[in-house]
């Protein structure tokens, strides 16, 4: 499989008569950009604003992040989501980059959803603060879940799809300078040189606990929690086959952006042919009762086996229960001689004094640690708004509260806030942009 | 000048030596001999007082010591306290590990000591004190002071303190969060450190897996029928307007309810009992509350003499993004009353 990304980097976004894509900037032509988000009736009422890093703007309630992408020639980026299910991960995909499609609850926010600064000490805590966010802020009638602190949020998370898949057209006939190019030979088809170096496998486990369907992460449109451990290319991962949910508290969360740039599946492709020989990742998940997290690590160890894996890096979205499936993976790989390095954050509690992860095994002798869920953020009075800063405090966000004996509300009456990180939009970055790390004090 | 108080054994308080080791705590004005170093060094206060006692007199008489050196600085201000360095001496670590903790807790000021990495003292009171990695012998005195004393500079100057590794302490399993200085990602360290794993060579993991603390496991119930058994739960069933208003996630709260005269627990929908938990899909709980807090099986139990009988309260919190401290903090908190009201037993429901 052969995956070549044209890369076209956005300078600025601004809106205009004519959708183009000219010099670095991005126009959008607004009516025909809302037309496309309204093709979902449930979408009641729907705006897109810009946000550019710099601004003094601050964006919540933030349920998604995506690259808009554009698959040239064949179907659906986002298979069984924007279109019918279609192999991805091989072809010509073109992407916008630099910038990138926000879904912003217009007023509703859930446990899940996050916040961005795009200014600041705070814009430091996300990625999202360093790229200029076109952010579909709207609302829906889905009345069903109004209130509910767990909200799938279907009809904005599919209508930013929709959006990203939209504006990355934009550049769908245009030839960048910049091209990525992502190419694996077969297994069984590999010269003697890369067979002889230590296979490496990429162990994924995205969010998938809701029993009930429509808040996990989707492969081709699936949901994760129905699913048992299984192979695929990294290409197809880079490639929109799996976007991201609506449940696991956010800074833990792998938005469709994290999956479509994923660094460390970037940098086992570096390293293949030189010191690795990269065999593929294994898709698992991460699931609430024992049994299911026990056949999850079971067959990832089978996996890993068949394949002749020397070598894994395994990766959790999520902290507290999951950290069972992480654990239980980690020493099921160690156990069958696969030697693994583990990626993931940890929830020592605001003093920092707590257990780091739920469940703890010796096995699990190297990890890279990327976060804190549970630090408290303080951050200043933006100017600007984008969403409903009341959200944070009052619809059950992971990192907000409505009221606290000794910190009062998340949300003060100046517009600044006190947080857990556990709101930062994908702050923990644990799929390989953290340049955060757990130490002792 | 702010003030602070420096604690020496009996041989370097040059009172005497092993013969002198049963000497009683004394306090004196000033310092004593090495406190001198310390004194110099030390520019953001000066050491007011100097408290002596003998090893074998803390090993031997720990309470009597202790309270007799809160006694004498009862009436003193001071807003750092010190001991040792102690080297390699087992003793005088404990000592300082010992007195320094007292002192923390009564007068909640920073408490620092200096430990070669052999003594016992490092491991019992790493947790409750900066204990400097200090040299073995009293050869590294004045080095060892002079860390002690530049630590104490910062922490009284308000200073951002780094790393336990960067300042030169033993790690107090305390962790947070940091940005790296060189911004090295994530995925460039686990390359790093799987190519390092892959060769067999040495590699220092981000997340040393702790010891793990585990509970006794207590006795089992001798006469069940006889026996009084509460629930408690983790899973946040709470009355519909949540009362003790204890948080969906990451709880610092809990509540007890009462459940007498109920044979079951009524659900949301009759304005009764509901979930609160975010960590899980509350359809079913808030359907029917007692598949998460099951007094309906137990009255049951009580009916049929199973059981003794259930206990007036059932107890509940979230368990989601709960830290083990808060979640150790509330169970302790909540033993204390199941004890007070002869509970036998306990039946703990999570999600």
């Amino acid at each position: 499989m052969k995956l070549e990304i044209n890369n076209f980097p956005v300078s600025e976004v601004i809106f205009g008569e004519k959708f183009s894509y000219e010099n670095g900037i991005l126009t959008i032509n607004k009516e025909e950009a809302l037309k496309v988000v309204l093709e979902d009736e449930h979408i009641t009422d729907a705006d897109i604003v810009i946000a550019k890093p710099g601004d003094s703007t601050r964006i919540v309630p933030v349920k998604e992040a995506i690259e808009p992408r554009f698959r040239v020639n064949n179907g659906a980026t986002f298979p069984g989501v924007t279109g019918k299910i279609e192999r991805v991960g091989n072809g010509k995909t073109v992407a916008l980059k630099n910038c990138s499609v926000l879904a912003v609850g217009k007023h509703w926010g859930s446990f899940g959803d996050g916040l961005i600064d795009m200014s600041g000490e705070g814009a430091k805590a996300t990625l999202f603060g360093d790229l200029i966010n076109i952010c579909l802020v709207a609302d829906t009638d889905e009345e069903f879940e109004r209130h509910e602190q767990q909200k799938k949020n279907k009809a904005l998370r599919w209508a930013a799809h929709r959006l990203a898949e939209y504006l990355g057209s934009v550049v769908k006939d245009l030839e960048s300078v910049d091209k990525e190019v992502f190419e694996l030979e077969p297994i069984s088809k590999r010269n003697k040189k890369l067979n002889d170096l230590p296979g490496v496998v990429y162990v994924m486990q995205p969010q998938s606990q809701m029993e009930e369907l429509g808040y996990n992460d989707l492969v081709y449109g699936w949901d994760t929690n129905r699913m048992l451990p299984t192979l695929m290319h990294p290409n197809e991962i880079l490639d929109g086959s799996i976007i991201s949910g609506s449940f696991m508290p956010c800074s833990s969360k792998w938005s469709t952006y994290d999956f479509q740039n994923c660094p460390t599946i970037k940098s086992l492709y570096g390293e293949h042919g030189k010191t690795i020989n990269f065999l593929g990742v294994i898709m698992s998940n991460l699931n609430v009762a024992l049994e299911q997290k026990e056949r999850a690590a079971m067959g990832v160890q089978q996996i890993a086996t068949t394949l002749g894996a020397d070598a894994a890096i395994l990766a959790e979205e999520g902290y507290g229960n999951p950290d069972a499936d992480f654990i239980a993976c980690f020493a099921a790989l160690e156990e069958a001689g696969v030697k693994t390095i583990g990626m993931t954050n940890e929830c020592t509690g605001r003093d920092g004094q707590s257990q780091p992860l739920v469940a703890l095994d010796q096995k699990a002798d190297a990890i890279v640690s990327c976060g804190n869920v549970s630090k408290l953020i303080e951050l200043p009075p933006m100017e600007t708004v984008i969403g409903e800063l009341e959200s944070l405090a009052r619809d059950g966000l992971s990192g907000g509260w409505a009221h606290d004996e000794i910190l009062g509300s998340s949300v003060k009456e100046d517009g600044s806030i006190i947080m857990e990180n556990n709101s930062m939009f994908c702050g923990d970055r644990v799929l390989g942009w953290s340049t955060k790390q757990m130490k002792e004090f | 000048m702010k003030k602070g108080i420096l604690y020496l054994n009996q041989f370097f308080g040059q009172i005497g030596g092993e013969d002198k080791a049963d000497f009683a705590p004394i306090i004196k004005d000033g310092v004593v001999g090495a406190g001198m170093i310390l004194n110099s060094i030390l520019d953001t206060a000066e050491i007011s007082h100097t408290i002596i006692c003998g090893d074998n007199f803390m090993g031997s008489n720990e309470d009597e010591a202790v309270d007799k050196i809160l006694k004498y600085l009862e009436d003193k201000e001071f807003d750092i306290f010190f001991a040792g360095p102690a080297f390699q001496a087992g003793r005088y670590g404990n000592a300082c590990g010992v007195i320094c903790k007292a002192i923390k807790e009564k007068f909640d000021v920073p408490v620092i000591s200096s430990m070669h990495i052999e003594n016992p003292g490092v491991e019992m009171f790493k947790k409750d004190v900066y204990i400097f990695q200090g040299g073995d012998s009293a050869a590294k005195m004045k080095n060892d002071m002079t860390e002690m004393a530049e630590f104490g500079n910062k922490l009284l100057k308000g200073e951002v303190l780094k790393t336990a590794e960067e300042e030169g302490y033993y790690v107090r399993g305390i962790r947070r969060e940091i940005y790296r200085a060189d911004s090295k990602p994530a995925n460039v360290r686990a390359i790093e450190m799987l190519l390092k794993k892959i060769n067999g060579e040495d590699f220092v993991s981000e997340l040393p897996i702790p010891e793990l603390r585990r509970v006794e496991i207590a006795a089992p119930i001798k006469n069940l029928s006889e026996a009084k058994i509460a629930i408690v739960t983790t899973g946040g069933i709470v009355p519909v307007d949540n009362p003790d208003r204890i948080q969906s996630a990451s709880a610092t709260r809990w509540g007890r309810y009462s459940i007498v005269g109920m044979d079951r627990l009524a659900n949301r929908e009759s304005e009764a009992f509901k979930t609160i938990h975010a960590g899980y899909d509350p359809a079913a709980a808030d359907a029917d509350p007692n598949v998460c807090v099951p007094l309906d099986a137990l009255r049951q139990y009580e009916k049929d003499g199973k059981i003794g009988s259930i206990h007036e309260y059932f107890y509940t919190t979230v368990g989601t993004g709960t830290t083990e401290a808060e979640a150790a903090r509330m169970s302790k908190e909540m033993v204390e009353l199941l004890i007070e009201d002869k509970v036998d037993g306990v039946i703990l429901t999570s999600t």
